[in-house]
């Protein structure tokens, strides 16, 4: 998704005005063609991005307990010679361990509600009653002639109910010694409640989808080594269904921030991840090379990011703003591209949105005038090299790169910027969001590395 | 916002005289004029005007005004840019304000101003071109002039753009998206476009996920990444050439139907079909295959297509815009072409059965000298057989076109066909010649998986740097279960391309890479060069008004 949006390059587009946006006069009466939504959830900063492996937070849901590794290399050795011999042995008996698709006529889910009158111990066998399904087995038992399974897809969880003498030939038998825990079944059947109330699906016919070779963890457990859990989220999922919750939740917060500014008129637009130049002098950014154009480019970065740590405010302040609060008017020097106040001296035109004491938004009425801009950027490049002279010096000392290498990178003035500003800019403001924290705040997570499907992390030693 | 009193004629205009000067002059007024509002104590950059809607909006509310009309009782605020300027005398000035994709005429007379003669004539010899402004007045009629609007899916012409000069629409996107209205509409099609796939996705139950942009192996295809450093990690980092493995391991955890729709990076040339960065789509569909996707794929693009154009045929300028237009038809469903059966039929060639073998290699490298095909080193099978496929089927596919079962080795990602050994269940759509979609039945084999990226690793080592990498992370996935899954990736941007009738890629991308310039751009260098009117066709335009 492509929400996250280069500030700089967003303005200049603002002479690519949407029609639609001043629909409700009385509501929008200035030249505000279109909001910017600054998303942070792909902007990039080096620093900013650090994640420390280590350290397991405990989350705000209910982890079971911890427990140490759920199975030992040597067990999960033998589980996998185990079970790349039964693919072998259902090669040899003609089946295809790796099926090519499987149509399903319900999710466990429908399933469930559809069938959410049928009474204990009922059947439900006419025609329309003739389902199929497709998940992973999460649980099992089996007894002399019966066995259970439970199946669980996208939707949620339903048990199968296999009886050797409704299965076709020797399935039965292919069910006890060739499925395991963990392998991808398609089922068909009729349905049926049992008396102890389990909507259940009676099956005729299985065939294995997908053998797994790996052994879930352990079902009491759960997976609760959290390095783990980042690292392989897919074991997360199938072990702690209410993980897909979250990533589902994050779709539908950015699929309605999506459907507000469509609805008011805004266009979506996709800007350079890869620039020719620094983004902004507050974060130090990823460096690339562009092989072709035998040039160096920089991944773009979120701006704001450094500039409100020299806020002593925020010690002070923040931590106590666990309702969602406007804080108002930022002083000019840690506000590079937000306009003048109109009324107050120093101060600009800006708003921070803190909930939970943590920064959610970030907005202002943006600078215009090119020339109190261009002052703004001299002043932050000047101020940048300052820095680097200090790092350079001290490297030539003390030859500790690793350390000091911080602000050893260039900075530029973006001219391009200055020259679009030039030709004038209409009154605008703009805001940012940070999507991350709001999925953190919505979906009660401690972690960002819990809104993230693939967090970055520390290299396994 | 014309009062209809006076007929705009074309008068000697004001504006010229300002910018016929030399620019570096003009500049230095400008700044002049600016600073000497701001002692005046007026803002030049004002927080804000109060409009009361916008000019599409006064267009359509008053487009039914007669020739002559004028509502003097009624109040319309209004904001835009100036972006023409005539007057027939000091008491009587025209202005062309744009905004939103339209603009209006504004009318200004002495007598019906709240200011003296002498301000009158002062405020709006200030007025420039160019600048920002609200407006306050009453509306009316002269004469309704319609000029055509660009549709998608319709043919453009670059040449009637008032500013024509490549380098600076790419450069100064700005200035194209204000000049040339058809631009915004090119970049509005393209926002459709996505919308379009989200919402086809989204109503069939997909989720929208997002994985990582940096990674420490860029896998998921075959071409050269970019290489970047995590500093506090100490970490060499790729950013990403594909989604897919990412993607596939969200199937596994049991996401049953995600797409991702979002930038890839390729260190690759820049040229008429590539950008360093560019969007695709991604989708995988838990329990489908390759046939279930062509399906699915007819019906996205078709259906699009309809809803975008009105019907399934394009006009699109593939032989440049002085030839006519050719007809691009997508009604379903598309031409299906089996490669390698077609290959050898329309080449009268006879390719060894075993794809994999020595024989097969040099058969093919003859092959190719035989028809005077260019194959760079290395020449491995896979690059052969794309060479070959490139020259004779590849040309063939002006509709939409699946060609498909690609053989093994040149699709490392997908499954093996289920009735012909050698190949896999794999299709690339064509359109006007070139991939627009790539899709298959995803291998999910774990231990033929690792067996591929074996031999990816061969092709690599005969020097060919686009050979996959393998994941060892990825592989683990699959050993943990990946269900029959259907894989399918689409790009974005080459889409965009046929449906606003652009030619090069840097049409439908706002800030395009771009080579450097020449002259490195210092302060000093860029007063002089980037403060100049655009180009010549403006500034002819200026004159000429």
């Amino acid at each position: 998704m492509e929400v996250a949006l280069q500030p700089l390059r967003l303005r200049q587009l603002l002479h690519f005005a949407s029609s639609k946006a001043n629909k409700n006069p009385f509501i929008i009466r200035n030249i505000r063609p279109f909001f910017v939504i600054r998303c942070c959830s792909t902007t990039t900063s080096s620093s900013a991005a650090t994640v420390d492996g280590g350290a397991p937070r405990q989350s705000g849901r209910n982890r079971r307990p911890s427990s140490t590794s759920t199975n030992s290399t040597s067990d999960r050795e033998a589980v996998r010679t185990i079970r790349i011999k039964k693919v072998q042995e259902l090669r040899s008996n003609g089946l295809d361990p790796y099926a090519y698709k499987w149509d399903r006529t319900h999710t466990a889910n429908q399933l469930q509600e559809i069938y959410i009158n049928l009474g204990n111990g009922e059947e439900s066998n006419s025609e329309s009653d003739y389902v199929s399904i497709a998940g992973r087995i999460v649980a099992r038992r089996a007894f002399g002639k019966l066995a259970f399974m439970t199946l669980r897809d996208d939707s949620g969880t339903i048990q199968l109910y296999c009886e050797k003498e409704k299965l076709l030939s020797d399935q039965f038998e292919q069910l006890k010694t060739l499925v395991d825990i963990g392998d991808i079944l398609g089922a068909r059947g009729s349905m049926k409640r049992t008396e102890k109330g389990e909507l259940s699906v009676c099956v005729n016919s299985f065939s294995i989808l997908t053998k797994s070779l790996l052994p879930l963890p352990d079902k009491y457990h759960g997976l609760t080594d959290i390095d783990k859990r980042y690292r392989q989220r897919y074991v997360d999922m199938i072990a702690n269904p209410e993980v897909a919750e979250i990533f589902r939740k994050r779709a539908k917060i950015i699929s309605e921030i999506r459907k507000t500014v469509e609805s008011a008129g805004f266009v979506e637009v996709e800007t350079p991840v890869l620039q020719g130049a620094a983004g902004g002098a507050e974060a130090r950014p990823f460096i690339t090379y562009h092989n072709s154009l035998g040039q160096d480019l920089y991944l773009r970065i979120a701006t704001e990011l450094h500039l409100k740590r020299m806020l002593v405010f925020e010690i002070v302040v923040e931590p106590k703003l666990m309702q969602p609060t406007f804080v108002l008017d930022y002083p000019i020097e840690i506000s590079p591209l937000a306009k003048p106040h109109r009324r107050h001296a120093g101060l600009t035109e800006r708003f921070e949105l803190f909930i939970c004491g943590r920064e959610m938004a970030n907005a202002f009425s943006e600078l215009t005038d090119p020339l109190d801009q261009r002052e703004r950027l001299e002043e932050q490049v000047k101020q940048h090299n300052k820095k680097k002279a200090v790092v350079v010096s001290e490297m030539s000392i003390a030859e500790d790169e690793d350390e000091s290498a911080d602000d050893s990178y260039n900075v530029t003035l973006d001219e391009d910027f200055l020259t679009a500003l030039e030709y004038g800019m209409p009154p605008a403001s703009g805001m940012g969001l940070g999507i991350d924290r709001l999925v953190m705040l919505l979906t009660n997570s401690a972690s960002i590395r819990d809104v993230i499907a693939f967090p970055v992390l520390k290299t396994l030693q | 916002m014309a009062s209809g009193r006076a007929r705009p004629q074309a008068q000697k205009s004001s504006a010229a005289e300002d910018e016929g000067m030399d620019p570096t002059q003009y500049y230095e007024n400008r700044l002049k004029a600016l600073a000497a509002q701001k002692v005046a104590g007026n803002n030049p950059y004002p927080h804000k005007f109060a409009a009361s809607l916008t000019i599409p909006d006064y267009v359509k509310k008053y487009e039914s005004l007669n020739s002559g009309d004028h509502l003097e009782d009624v109040e319309e605020r209004l904001a835009g840019r100036l972006m023409n300027k005539r007057s027939s005398s000091a008491k009587l000035f025209f202005y062309d304000l744009h905004g939103g994709g339209a603009k209006v005429q504004v009318m200004t007379d002495a007598r019906k101003s709240d200011l003296d003669e002498e301000e009158f004539t002062k405020f709006h010899s200030s007025v420039k071109r160019g600048d920002i402004v609200g407006i306050i007045g009453f509306p009316g009629k002269n004469s309704a002039k319609k000029t055509d609007v660009w549709v998608p899916g319709s043919g453009r012409n670059l040449e009637t753009y008032i500013l024509k000069d490549q380098e600076t629409r790419y450069r100064q996107r700005y200035l194209d998206l204000m000049l040339n209205m058809e631009v915004r509409e090119i970049f509005k099609t393209r926002a459709k476009i996505i919308s379009y796939i989200r919402s086809f996705l989204d109503q069939r139950d997909f989720l929208e996920v997002e994985t990582p942009m940096m990674n420490m192996i860029a896998g998921g295809a075959a071409a050269r990444p970019f290489v970047t450093h995590h500093n506090d990690l100490n970490m060499k980092l790729f950013m990403r050439i594909a989604p897919e493995l990412f993607l596939k391991e969200l199937v596994v955890g049991g996401l049953e139907r995600v797409y991702e729709i979002g930038k890839q990076f390729r260190n690759e040339g820049i040229d008429l079909t590539h950008n360093p960065e560019f969007t695709t789509c991604e989708f995988y569909m838990a329990f489908a295959d390759y046939n279930d996707l062509m399906e699915l794929t007819e019906e996205m693009l078709s259906g699009m297509v309809k809803e975008l154009t009105g019907g399934f045929k394009i006009k699109y300028h593939a032989n440049g815009s002085d030839s006519d237009p050719i007809e691009i038809d997508f009604t379903p469903p598309f031409r299906r072409i089996d490669m390698i059966e077609e290959l050898e039929k329309v080449a009268n060639l006879s390719i060894p059965k075993d794809i994999s073998s020595e024989e097969t290699n040099k058969y093919l490298a003859d092959a190719c000298v035989k028809f005077d095909i260019k194959c760079p080193p290395p020449q491995t099978t896979a690059r052969l057989l794309d060479k070959l496929v490139g020259h004779f089927l590849e040309e063939t596919c002006i509709n939409p076109t699946y060609i498909i079962n690609h053989p093994e080795i040149m699709s490392p990602l997908a499954k093996w066909h289920r009735s012909k050994p050698g190949l896999t269940e794999r299709f690339e759509l064509f359109i006007n010649k070139h991939e627009l979609c790539n899709a298959y039945t995803e291998l999910n084999d774990p231990v033929v998986q690792r067996q591929r990226f074996a031999d990816q690793l061969k092709d690599r080592q005969s020097g060919d740097d686009e050979a996959m990498a393998l994941d060892e992370t990825f592989c683990t996935a699959l050993e943990y279960g990946l269900p029959p899954t259907g894989g399918w990736g689409l790009g974005i941007d080459r889409l965009a391309m046929l449906l606003t009738d652009s030619q090069n890629i840097k049409e439908v991308l706002l800030f395009p890479a771009m080579k450097p310039q020449d002259e490195p751009s210092t302060k000093d260098s860029n007063k002089k060069t980037q403060d100049e009117p655009p180009s010549e066709e403006l500034k002819k335009n200026v004159t000429l008004s």
